[in-house]
C-alpha cells in the first residue's frame, strides 16, 4: 500500500551525510525539494531533483514542512526557525544538543501548534521493530536484561563531530538511539550510570563507553558504544532477555550475503556494489510514517492520534535527557537519578507502559 | 608422606565434596588418568536434599574409591586435593588441605568472603602447597589466541571490554541458589570467570565497580533466593572500562547450558571470543534446537596444569591470589547492589 504525497513540498536543511539518506526517501514519497546549507545544497539539490534555496528564509516561504539535516548544535535555531514560520519539522537526532534546548524546542512546537518528530531511525530498522513487538506481544515475557551494542570507525567525514560540546561525543550522537530504543523496549528510566575511555590514536580518538539504565519495572539495559579505529566496520547488536525467553541480533551474523572472493588487483574494477533489493531504507519507512502525519491536519497531532509517528518530541527530549544523565554520570563517576515517566508526563506526553504490565502468562507452567 | 616423594608413583589426589556439579567431570577425568590415584569424600552428603546423588552411591556411579570423613581422606597423603563443596565451605575443607600438607584446587569462587579467601591464602602459603582457582575458560583455545592478540599489539591499548556470562538458573544442586552456602545469587556465580580473564588480560586491579541486579528471572520459583539478573560495571587501575552482564537468562528448555563471551574493544580493534560457542546445530525431534557442543574439554585442560604445578611446585594460571582479586570484584559488586548500585571503589 504506497502513499504518496505529491503535494508536499519539503525544505531539507543540510547537505551532510544524513541530507542524502533523507532526500531519496523523500523522492520516493513523491515530495518536491528544496535545499539550503552553508554549503553542497546546490550539488544534493541536482542529485536528487530538487532545487537549491539561498537561505533558509527563501527555502521556509516556499515548503509545506522542514527536515532538518544540520549538525546537532543547530537543530534548536533551524528547527524552532520552522516552527515559527507555521512548518512542520522533522529533526534529525539528538533533537537537540542539551535536554534544556529540547524542552524550548518541544515548546516552540506546542506554542505553533506544529508536529515536530526526532528522527529516531533506529525505530524503524525492521530487526528493532520486529523485537520491540515481540516483547510488547510477551515473547520473552518480562523484560530482565537488555544488551544494546553499536559501533563503528569514528566519524571524521565532518569536524563537528569530534568536538563534544557540538556533538555531545559518542554518548549522544550515537549511543542515544540505543538509550531511546532500551526506553522503547523495556520501559521509563530510573537511573543512569555510565563509564567511558577515550585515547588518541594517530591524532583520531577512540572511545568506548558503557551505560547501564535501571528501568522503572525493574529491568536492566547495558548500552555499549564504540567509535574505534578507521578500519572498524560498523555493527550493531541486541540481546534481550525475559523470563519467558530471549531475543537477540547481531547485525555481523545477520547478512544474506558471503564472500571469499580474490583481492581485486591493482588497477581493476571494483567489485559490484550489493544489490538494493526488496527491503527498503529504514529512512523511508521512517520517512513514510512522519509524511502521512505532516499530511493528516495543518496542526499538531494527539500523542494517541493513529497517524502519530512511533517517536515523538517527547522521546526526543527525554533521549537526550537519559543521554545528558549519562554524561553527567561519566563526569561525576556516580549514578544519576532520573524518573523519566514524571518527565514525560511533565513534558505532556504518555510514559512507556511498565515492563511488568507487558508480562504474559505464556511462560510454560 | 606423599608419594611423589618415590619417583615414578603415581600421584595421590583426593576429591574433596561432590556438592559441586563440576565433581562428576573432575572424577572421571582423574579415575581415568593412569598417574593418578583417587580418593574421594563427600561427607557433607547428609546435608543435601533427598533426591541429589550424593556421597558414596555417587562415587560409586562414577567408579571413585570412598571413604566418608576428609580426615581419612587427608590421612591418605594425598599430594593434592580438588575441592568441590559447597563455596560458603571451601574454608574449612582447604585449610584442613594445607595443615595436611596437600596442594589445592579448590572450585570457584574461592570463597563466600574475603576473609575467607584470605586465610585459605595465608594457610596454603604457609604450608608451602599450590593453591588453585578453578577457572577452566582460562584454559581455552580461545583465550589464549584472546592472550596472544593482545600481546601482539594487534589490539592496541585495551580501552575495555564487554563480558556476558549467561546460564540457567543452577539445577540438580539446590544449594547454588540457597544464598547461605552460595554466597549469593547471579552475582556469586557468574562473574568471576568474566573478571578472571579480565585480571589475566589487563593484569591491574580493579578499583571501582558498580552493580545493579533484579530478580525478574525465575521471580516466582521458590529455589530461588538471590538475584537472578544483574549488570557490573568494572573500572580498572589503568583507565579500562568493562560491563560484565551475569544473568541466570538462559532459558530452562534451551538446548545448552549457557555460555561465556567476551568482547574487547582496543584503540586498534575489537575481538570477540566465545569459548562455549563452537557446536553443529540444527533441529532435532519435535523441532527443538539442537546443540552439539564441540569446545575443548577445559576441566581436563585444567587439570593438566594443576598436577603439572604440583609436580614442578609452579605457581599456577589462576592462583588462589587470583581467585582473592576477582573474588574482592564480586563482593564489591554485593556491596554496590546492597547500596543500591552506588559505586565501590577499592583500594
Amino acid at each position: 500500500m504506497s502513499h504518496r504525497t505529491p503535494t508536499l513540498t519539503v525544505g531539507l536543511v543540510g547537505a551532510g551525510g544524513m541530507a542524502r539518506a533523507h532526500a531519496p526517501a523523500w523522492r520516493a514519497l513523491g515530495a518536491d525539494l528544496v535545499v539550503h546549507s552553508h554549503d553542497g545544497a546546490a550539488d544534493v539539490a541536482a542529485a536528487h531533483g530538487g532545487r537549491a534555496a539561498a537561505t533558509l528564509d527563501d527555502l521556509l516561504d516556499a515548503v509545506d514542512v522542514v527536515d532538518v539535516v544540520t549538525p546537532t548544535p543547530t537543530h534548536l535555531a533551524v528547527a524552532g526557525a520552522a516552527l515559527a514560520a507555521g512548518r512542520h519539522v522533522l529533526c534529525e537526532k539528538p533533537l537537540t544538543r542539551t535536554g534544556a534546548d529540547g524542552a524550548t524546542l518541544l515548546a516552540a512546537a506546542r506554542a505553533a501548534d506544529r508536529q515536530l518528530y526526532p528522527g529516531h531511525v533506529v525505530r524503524y530498522f525492521p530487526e528493532y521493530a520486529r523485537m520491540r513487538d515481540a516483547v510488547r506481544a510477551g515473547a520473552v515475557g518480562t523484560p530482565a536484561v537488555l544488551r544494546f551494542a553499536r559501533g563503528g570507525a569514528f566519524p571524521t567525514w565532518s569536524a563537528w563531530f569530534a568536538d563534544e560540546a557540538r556533538s555531545g561525543g559518542v554518548v549522544l550522537d550515537l549511543m542515544l538511539h540505543d538509550l531511546d530504543l532500551a526506553r522503547w523496549v523495556a520501559g521509563e528510566v530510573t537511573s543512569v550510570h555510565a563509564t567511558r575511555r577515550s585515547l588518541d590514536a594517530d591524532g583520531a580518538p577512540r572511545t568506548l563507553a558503557h551505560v547501564v539504565l535501571t528501568h522503572a519495572g525493574g529491568a536492566l539495559s547495558h548500552v555499549r558504544g564504540l567509535w574505534g579505529a578507521p578500519h572498524t566496520s560498523f555493527r550493531t547488536s541486541f540481546h534481550v532477555a525475559g523470563n519467558a525467553g530471549t531475543l537477540r541480533f547481531d547485525s555481523a551474523e545477520s547478512g544474506g550475503v558471503r564472500t571469499d572472493l580474490a583481492p581485486v588487483p591493482t588497477g581493476g574494477e571494483d567489485r559490484p556494489a550489493p544489490a538494493a533489493g526488496e527491503r527498503e531504507s529504514p529512512y523511508l519507512t521512517e520517512i513514510r510514517e512522519v509524511a502521512r502525519a505532516f499530511v493528516a491536519a495543518p496542526t499538531a497531532l494527539a500523542p494517541d492520534h493513529p497517524l502519530h509517528p512511533r517517536a515523538s518530541a517527547v522521546d526526543g527530549v527525554v533521549a537526550v535527557e537519559i543521554a545528558e544523565a549519562a554524561l553527567g554520570s561519566i563526569a561525576s563517576g556516580e549514578p544519576v537519578a532520573l524518573d523519566t515517566a514524571a518527565r514525560v508526563r511533565d513534558l505532556g506526553g504518555v510514559p512507556e507502559a511498565a515492563p511488568h504490565r507487558l508480562a504474559t502468562t505464556g511462560s510454560p507452567a | 608422606m606423599s608419594s611423589t616423594d618415590t619417583p615414578g608413583a603415581p600421584r595421590r589426589v583426593a576429591v574433596l565434596s561432590f556438592a559441586h556439579v563440576h565433581a562428576a567431570s573432575y572424577l572421571e577425568l582423574l579415575r581415568d588418568r593412569p598417574d593418578v590415584e583417587l580418593l574421594t569424600a563427600d561427607p557433607d552428603a547428609a546435608t543435601a536434599p533427598p533426591g541429589e546423588l550424593r556421597g558414596r552411591d555417587f562415587a560409586d556411579r562414577h567408579g571413585a574409591a570412598y571413604v566418608d570423613t576428609y580426615a581419612e581422606a587427608l590421612a591418605w597423603g594425598p599430594d593434592a586435593v580438588v575441592v568441590c563443596a559447597e563455596n560458603a565451605r571451601h574454608r574449612d575443607v582447604v585449610l584442613a588441605a594445607a595443615a595436611a600438607g596437600a596442594h589445592v584446587l579448590c572450585e570457584k569462587p574461592l570463597a563466600t568472603r574475603v576473609e575467607d579467601a584470605e586465610a585459605m591464602v595465608a594457610a596454603c602459603d604457609e604450608a608451602g602447597v599450590v593453591l588453585m582457582t578453578a577457572y577452566p575458560v582460562r584454559f581455552s583455545p580461545e583465550f589464549a589466541t584472546l592472550r596472544r592478540l593482545h600481546e601482539s599489539g594487534a589490539l592496541g591499548t585495551v580501552l575495555g571490554a564487554t563480558g556476558t556470562n549467561n546460564g540457567k538458573v543452577p539445577a540438580g544442586r539446590a544449594w547454588f541458589t540457597d544464598p547461605e552456602l552460595s554466597g549469593g545469587g547471579a552475582l556469586a556465580d557468574h562473574v568471576v570467570h568474566v573478571a578472571d580473564l579480565l585480571d589475566v588480560l589487563l593484569a591491574e586491579e580493579a578499583v571501582a565497580v558498580r552493580a545493579v541486579t533484579n530478580r525478574v528471572l525465575h521471580g516466582d520459583d521458590p529455589r530461588v533466593r538471590a538475584e537472578t539478573g544483574g549488570l557490573v560495571s568494572i573500572t580498572y587501575a589503568g583507565g579500562a572500562e568493562v560491563t560484565v552482564d551475569c544473568s541466570w537468562s538462559v532459558p530452562d528448555d534451551a538446548p545448552t547450558w549457557g555460555g561465556l563471551t567476551l568482547q574487547v574493544y582496543g584503540t586498534e580493534g575489537v575481538v570477540d571470543v566465545d569459548p562455549f560457542g563452537a557446536h553443529v546445530g540444527g533441529l532435532g525431534a519435535g523441532g527443538r534446537p539442537a546443540w552439539l557442543g564441540l569446545g575443548e574439554n577445559l576441566d581436563c585442560l585444567m587439570l593438566d596444569h594443576f598436577l603439572e604445578c604440583v609436580d614442578t611446585g609452579r605457581t599456577p594460571g589462576p592462583d588462589g591470589r587470583a581467585g582473592l582479586r576477582t573474588l574482592r570484584v564480586v563482593a564489591a559488586a554485593q556491596a554496590s547492589a546492597r547500596a543500591g548500585g552506588a559505586v565501590v571503589r577499592l583500594t
